[in-house]
């Protein structure tokens, strides 16, 4: 399997020299899904923002299918979906126009588009608001919608960030399968998450990421054992605070 | 209440002019950024005070010191009219912290009380530049009685109210009107539109009655004013007959009228917030065939769509091209042929001719939708910044729709205003080649302005189109001295008119040139 994300030395700086994340090393291959732990301001959604290349960091390098999200972030973009913690949207269009706005920008084949959206849209129970106002959304619609964003353009590498938050437990259903699915197509999928029992039972791997320095890092047998990851977590996490 | 009401109006404060920003950021550039805000902003207040002051002393030169009072309310009070009237909703209705603000234990007149305060409190800045030199020439040159001291420190604080509140009342009352229609921002923009074309024309109207009047006789004015606006003649004869119960009255309507003001609103607050907040929804949507589009084209789209579903942005940034083309229109249906003969008998048919491109240049650079463009990405950003295409095609999208908006407004008045005033074949071409490359720099100042300068944590547009963005307001200053100066030459060196024109526009061309180069090698990051 090759890898689709490679973190090489990543480290971002803020300013005051506090370092939000230090040299953290990572890959993700095809076919993974990668849970991204850590407690609030561990550093997580700094690294994914880093890279989605929605952020400029100072060291180290980040790899999406071997190219650089530095030197080639058009590239880099077109082959990445992301969806951050809180996604908000753009108001005053309806759902169908923001979705065929990212099938433009990501250069969906026109002829597919229509089966993608009501694919996607039919599972996640969206597809007669479509045509109203994204202002007249729930946040789960809004959650719904960014998610079919995201998935419309067969995303290599899928960069979620908190998905499940705001989903009613049909849509989280979906979306677990949704994930899996496109997993088993190639692709490869890296979320941060608070829900541990989600990321348990999804992912084929995890990270555990505390005050910016990635502290566990493998398959979720190697990290967890026989134990649970919450029990796992908090032991990393509380020997971390001693140390 | 009172409490409640600190707390609401402070939290409010934190905002304005990035205040909390420059004191608690702890980035170097975020503290350079907000330094050179201020300083720009005292620059410009400086500035008016400084023109303020002359004014008003060539008044009283010109023997027309007992003027200056009325003169001082009317300025004041027809400024706060019209930058009143485009903050009316963003300030006051349709908040994005609408829903935090109501679920706290405050009654409403506490919520709108503190929305209104901190209105006022903005436009008491521009009573200040208005107002206070004025009155200090005044009272250096008329040396009235002690009591005039206290009426004239009271005016400060009084008058912007009443104008405020009547801006405000209209801004309010389009809302509820258009609020029960579908298509809402539509119907917004258009009456809103109307209105300040109304205020616009009305105060045009006011301030040459007044230029005419002040060339014979000063007390004059008076007359007009009270035709137009009775309140400041309540103060004027109070600080002329040191009549305490006119201005008694004076004070007492304006402060009523803020209180029955806030009153009414805080009673239809929740309603109003809900007609606004709530939106038509089909759920029968079929999926139809989809058009494809390149990314710089479904960018375009998507910023003509963001430019007419909000009102503040689009009059904010439209109306000095809408002006344009009324003042065109104007002058090819309604302009009479005695006015056209008149400038030819005095001979300044000529001179208008030759200045016509540059002028008209004016009225572009009042127009750039690119400042404030970055800033109303808000918390939509990392869309923009997550899509898999060039920073420049997002630049650019934003640099086509302002491009948009000018061109053929601009190219229909020029036929319109060419139909009016003669004008040979290389003036006709001038008028065409001149706006065209202000349009054109005026874009893309306001683009690479709002890249400098980003305003994306705010609660309403309005404080991105507006309150204390600094894009926005070095683009049009910028803008505007870039063509009020040439014009200006030009009517003070008539024979060099041509040279003048040119150079300064080739001058424009080529910075304009070099900033689009700087802004295309700027990244996009959230």
């Amino acid at each position: 399997m090759n890898n689709v994300l490679e973190i090489k030395n990543y480290t971002k700086v803020y300013s005051g020299n506090k370092k939000a994340v230090d040299s953290l090393n990572l890959t993700v291959k095809a076919g993974e899904i990668h849970a991204f732990i850590g407690h609030n301001g561990a550093g997580k959604t700094t690294t994914i923002r880093a890279v989605v290349g929605i952020m400029d960091f100072d060291e180290g390098e980040i790899l999406i299918n071997g190219h650089s999200v530095k030197d080639e972030p058009v590239k880099c973009k077109s082959m990445t979906a992301y969806i951050p913690d809180n996604p908000d949207l753009y108001d005053y269009v309806t759902g169908i126009q923001y979705l065929n706005y990212m099938c433009d920008m990501f250069s969906v084949p026109a002829k597919e588009r229509v089966p993608r959206i009501q694919k996607f849209a039919d599972v996640l129970k969206l597809t007669d608001r479509l045509g109203d106002l994204i202002s007249s959304y729930s946040h789960g619609m809004k959650q719904k919608l960014a998610l079919i964003g995201a998935f419309i353009h067969s995303p290599h590498l899928l960069v979620l960030d908190e998905p499940f938050v705001g989903l009613d437990p049909e849509a989280s259903f979906h979306l677990k399968k949704m994930m899996r699915e496109l997993c088993d197509a190639g692709a490869a999928i890296f979320f941060s998450t608070h829900v541990l029992e989600v990321a348990e039972k999804l992912c084929d791997k995890v990270t555990i990421i505390n005050n910016g320095k990635l502290i566990e890092s493998g398959t979720m047998e190697e990290i967890k054992g026989s134990h649970s990851l919450e029990d796992v977590f908090m032991e990393v996490v509380e020997n971390e605070r001693q140390v | 209440m009172k409490g409640k009401y600190k707390y609401l109006l402070r939290m409010q404060m934190y905002n304005l002019f990035g205040i909390n920003r420059l004191i608690h950021s702890r980035g170097k550039q975020d503290k350079q950024r907000s330094a050179i805000v201020a300083v720009l902003g005292l620059a410009a207040i400086a500035i008016l005070i400084v023109y303020t002051t002359k004014f008003s002393n060539s008044m009283a030169l010109a023997g027309l010191s007992e003027a200056l009072p009325t003169l001082m309310v009317v300025v004041c009070s027809l400024a706060t009219l019209t930058l009143t009237f485009v903050k009316s909703t963003g300030v006051l209705i349709g908040l994005k912290d609408y829903d935090m603000v109501m679920s706290m234990p405050v009654n409403t007149i506490s919520i709108v009380t503190s929305r209104v305060t901190l209105l006022y409190l903005t436009n008491l800045i521009i009573s200040f530049i208005a107002m206070l030199p004025s009155s200090i020439i005044y009272i250096w040159y008329e040396r009235p009685p002690i009591c005039s001291y206290l009426f004239l420190a009271g005016a400060l604080f009084l008058t912007p109210i009443i104008p405020m509140i009547i801006s405000l009342s209209l801004g309010v009352l389009i809302v509820a009107v258009s609020s029960r229609s579908r298509h809402k921002n539509i119907f917004s923009l258009v009456l809103s539109t109307a209105a300040v074309l109304m205020i616009v024309f009305a105060s045009a109207k006011t301030q040459s009655m007044d230029k005419a009047q002040i060339t014979n006789l000063g007390m004059a004015i008076a007359e007009t004013v009270n035709k137009f606006y009775p309140p400041a003649v309540l103060f004027t004869n109070a600080l002329l007959h040191n009549d305490l119960v006119g201005f008694a009255i004076f004070a007492a309507v304006s402060l009523l009228s803020g209180i029955a003001f806030v009153t009414i609103v805080s009673h239809y607050y929740k309603t109003l917030n809900t007609a606004v907040f709530s939106h038509y929804a089909k759920k029968d949507y079929k999926i139809g065939a989809l058009k494809s589009s390149s990314p710089f084209m479904a960018l375009y789209k998507k910023e003509l769509h963001r430019l007419s579903s909000c009102t503040i942005y689009a009059l904010n940034s439209c109306i000095g091209i809408v002006l344009l083309l009324v003042v065109a229109s104007f002058a090819v249906f309604f302009m009479p042929s005695t006015l056209r003969q008149q400038a030819e008998v005095m001979g300044i048919m000529s001179v208008i001719q030759n200045i016509m491109p540059i002028a008209l240049a004016v009225f572009v650079s009042m127009t750039s939708t690119t400042a404030a463009s970055l800033s109303l990405e808000g918390k939509n950003r990392w869309i923009m910044c997550s899509v898999p295409t060039q920073a420049r095609t997002v630049y650019n999208s934003k640099i086509a729709v302002n491009l948009t908006v000018i061109l053929p407004v601009l190219y229909v008045s020029v036929i319109f205003i060419r139909t009016a005033i003669p004008s040979s074949l290389m003036q006709t071409v001038l008028m065409f080649l001149i706006p065209t490359v202000y349009a054109f720099s005026i874009s893309v100042l306001g683009i690479y302005l709002n890249i400098k300068f980003p305003k994306y944590d705010w609660t309403s547009e309005y404080y991105a189109v507006k309150g204390g963005a600094i894009s926005v307001l070095a683009t049009v200053v910028i803008g505007m001295a870039s063509s009020l100066t040439p014009l200006y030459l030009c009517i003070i060196f008539p024979h060099y008119q041509m040279i003048i024109m040119l150079g300064i526009t080739c001058l424009i061309l080529l910075a304009t040139l070099a900033i689009y180069h700087k802004v295309c090698q700027t990244q996009l990051y959230v």
